[in-house]
């Protein structure tokens, strides 16, 4: 039955996807109506090799990178198989351009046709280099100009996780809180709308989706007091087409009668409200800077919230909907299909922002349509992207502040001694603040099964403090050190058998975490990066490490691959370190100090020993 | 000096009164009556002047090395936000470390007050409308101690028996599984 489902519904795909093509991101494909059987240009539904029973809703990019994914199911898996693991070993770097920031480089590049687009930390100018010459030189710069307070507002780093490609425009958002639409072949703008005020403490970092003709935007701030909300912008003239908050009234959060929450505790009316002491809704956070993904068949979008305001656990009784909660939504009228909060009253600051990564596969012997979320928590969270239930949850990092997760009930089985609480230190709650894995994408390879995260082994003590409420002024209300986790290490490359629920091979990095993006292909190998700036092309089944290659700095961005116009297959990745962790090795930040960087130095004591900022593009290829 | 000072602080929600009250209870400091002549000037170059060398206002702190002051400051330091940007213990994050020798507008005592008091490039906020005089100069003392055996609260490491060294035998990246 799913089967069939499935043959027909890859036939609808461009169809679907297509159905306005002024708006469709592969208007470069010819004929979608004769074409209706074939994969979209750059695009493909056919993965050679793939597992029985392992089907991608989304085609996965195929020589070009239009989405900050890859595609729209936040694989990271492209099947192009020129670079193996036989010949992976002669990869050379044929391309190093700086881009003169020394700040963190995290996200990715878009690849569109014969173009690759780098969108650069604050001041987030876009850049295009044309690939049909030797050494990649810049076609166009755009210039958005943003403005320089914006830096004072941005809780880690002034970083940018990069741009979508649709309807001939890359979209992206600058740090001041505006959505830019660029013309792809000219690199005039388009459009530019506001979508947040710095004046309040919203930032926007992440990168946007864009599905037929709307694009999603979130906002950051979960740090100052925001109040989180998705926004919904039109792909050709940039006005904003609605809201759904995630605090407040259910006709704020775009709650109706289709609302269908799988667990009792997401019932209820207003829960934005009535789950918050009075008035706390208001600057909750509950911000969207993660990435987001799109199911066709299922016509959903989905994406995850991050922590309540204030960090003061005590300062915000309740459970404090929807912060820390998956959503599932319609993509037209973004009205809420389902919800599920992992975890309620969170006290650890473990935003729920991660990408969840879409797959359908045999799960205990029946076909399901999971949603993979390797969670800030450290539990590798399985879900039914249908209904939103729970399938399972196994710990891929130590962990310690709960055991569990009730199955039947959606709630984690907390142990309240890892409970944070004002004006007294919890001591040893693994993992730390920045989780298990942060935003940092992992991958998925239909060949072999396996999710490929890329994880941290650190654990804090953490105390809420007494704090004031100041409009754009950090609102944290917590003293956090974090250090190592147990066992001796500090990051970890995991894979992680999907259907056994279990670890296969890792690669343990003993003297930082692992804060690098990962890349799947159709040769068999896994990309990643380490602090350090290794760049590593790793065997997908074994762990092996088969190449690597020393960058400028560490790296902090996402590997991505593509066909040039000479038909070479090309791996492109970012180094510069930065972000929350990494801007410890800035040499404005000290890191006697355990408690700087919202906790996080203590654990990055070493990082100025180990490598240095400045932002660079590398290319390599056989 | 035209800085308006305001001696309380709009909240916006009333949940925090109870908070407040915490705070202007542990306020042990004696205000100090700071006389208008004594502010200094937020005119005063923050950058090289060329030429002749620049003549520092030269206007100390009326709390320098005052234990007291030193501690509220440290309280202030986390109840106005100060430790959201700059760090729990002033070693850096949203903003620069206050921490280390490098000091972007100045190190003297006028040169810290200005920068608190009228806010700096990048997003530091103007506080001298938000932050009564004394308290900037008790902040003022607070940023001076850090790393001096002064230093209210200094910050600790977690212990030896918290933090395992990282194992010898694990290099960096090594696949441990074949």
């Amino acid at each position: 039955m799913d089967r069939v489902k499935h043959i027909s519904a890859s036939l609808f795909w461009p169809m679907v996807l297509c159905a306005s093509l002024a708006a469709c991101p592969f208007a470069q494909a010819k004929s979608p109506a004769d074409g209706a059987s074939n994969p979209p240009q750059g695009m493909t539904t056919d993965v050679p090799g793939a597992l029985p029973g392992i089907h991608l809703v989304s085609p996965v990019p195929n020589g070009q990178w239009l989405l900050p994914a890859g595609d729209y199911a936040n694989t990271r898996y492209s099947p192009l198989s020129q670079i193996n693991t036989k010949n992976v070993e002669n990869l050379k770097p044929v391309g190093v351009m700086s881009i003169g920031i020394p700040h963190g480089f995290e996200g990715q590049p878009l690849v569109v046709g014969s173009t690759l687009y780098v969108v650069t930390p604050f001041p987030n100018d876009l850049i295009a280099l044309d690939l049909t010459k030797p050494g990649f030189p810049k076609k166009w710069t755009f210039q958005p100009h943003p403005d320089i307070r914006a830096e004072g507002v941005a809780c880690c780093d002034i970083v940018n996780r990069g741009a979508v490609y649709a309807d001939g425009k890359i979209i992206y958002n600058t740090l001041d809180d505006n959505t830019v639409a660029v013309d792809a072949n000219t690199g005039k703008l388009d459009w530019k709308t506001q979508i947040g005020t710095i004046k309040l403490g919203e930032t926007i970092t992440m990168a946007p989706l864009a599905v037929k003709n709307i694009v999603y935007v979130g906002i950051s701030g979960g740090e100052l007091g925001v109040r989180g909300r998705l926004t919904a912008l039109d792909v050709n003239s940039g006005k904003i087409l609605w809201k759904a908050w995630n605090t407040g009234s259910d006709a704020d959060v775009r709650i109706g009668p289709d609302f269908h929450p799988y667990y009792k505790k997401d019932q209820g009316k207003d829960l934005g409200i009535t789950t918050w002491n009075p008035g706390q809704w208001k600057i909750g956070g509950a911000p969207i800077w993660g990435w987001l993904s799109y199911d066709p068949e299922l016509n959903l979008i989905y994406y995850g919230t991050g922590n309540p305001g204030v960090w003061n656990p005590d300062m915000r009784p309740g459970s404090n909907h929807w912060s820390c909660t998956i959503w599932a939504r319609d993509p037209a009228t973004g009205m809420a299909k389902w919800a599920y909060q992992v975890v309620p009253h969170d006290s650890w600051d473990y935003d729920e922002i991660m990408e969840g990564v879409l797959v359908d596969m045999p799960w205990k012997g029946k076909e399901r349509k999971l949603m993979l979320r390797p969670s800030r928590t450290g539990f590798m969270l399985v879900l039914d992207r249908q209904t939103g239930e729970l399938l399972s949850a196994d710990p891929y990092v130590p962990v310690n502040w709960a055991k569990d997760f009730n199955l039947k009930t959606g709630i984690p089985d907390i142990d309240p001694a890892k409970r944070a609480h004002f004006g007294k230190y919890t001591m040893d709650i693994c993992p730390s603040s920045t989780g298990g894995k942060d935003f940092i994408p992992s991958a998925f390879s239909p060949k072999t099964g396996y999710l490929y995260i890329p994880a941290h082994n650190t654990c804090m003590d953490y105390m809420g403090v007494a704090v004031n409420y100041i409009a754009g002024t950090p609102y944290l209300g917590a003293s956090v050190r974090m250090y190592p986790g147990p066992g001796g290490y500090h990051g970890d490359l995991v894979a992680w058998d999907v259907q056994h629920q279990k670890k296969v091979w890792d690669i343990k990095d003993a003297v930082m975490p692992v804060y690098a993006g990962v890349l799947a292909t159709g040769g068999d190998l896994v990309f990643y990066g380490t602090l350090e700036g290794w760049f590593r092309a790793v065997d997908d089944k074994t762990g092996k490490i088969l190449w690597q290659f020393k960058t400028g700095s560490g790296i902090i961005g996402d590997p991505i691959t593509f066909t040039g116009p000479d038909g070479k297959q090309y791996v492109a990745v970012y180094s510069g370190i930065g972000g929350w962790m990494g801007a410890a090795a800035f040499p404005s930040m000290s890191t006697d100090d355990p408690y700087a960087g919202l906790g996080a130095f203590g654990a990055m004591r070493n990082v100025k020993s180990i490598t240095s900022p400045g932002a660079a593009l590398y290319v390599f290829s056989l | 000096m035209t800085t308006t000072v305001r001696t309380r602080l709009s909240i916006a929600a009333g949940s925090f009164a109870f908070l407040l009250f915490l705070a202007a209870g542990c306020n042990s400091s004696k205000p100090v009556m700071v006389a208008a002549s004594t502010s200094p000037s937020t005119t005063v170059a923050v950058g090289p002047i060329p030429g002749a060398e620049a003549v520092p206002a030269g206007i100390k702190n009326p709390y320098d090395g005052n234990a007291v002051a030193i501690q509220d400051g440290r309280r202030l330091f986390n109840w106005y936000n100060c430790s959201g940007c700059h760090g729990g213990h002033g070693g850096g994050g949203m903003g620069p470390s206050l921490r280390n020798e490098t000091w972007l507008y100045g190190n003297q005592d006028d040169q810290i007050y200005d920068s608190i008091a009228a806010g700096r490039s990048k997003g530091m906020p103007s506080w001298g409308p938000k932050i009564p005089q004394n308290q900037i100069w008790e902040l003022v003392a607070y940023i001076k101690s850090m790393r001096t055996p002064q230093e209210a609260d200094p910050p600790l490491e977690p212990s030896a028996e918290t933090v395992q060294p990282p194992t010898p035998d694990m290099p960096s990246g090594v696949p441990l599984t074949k």
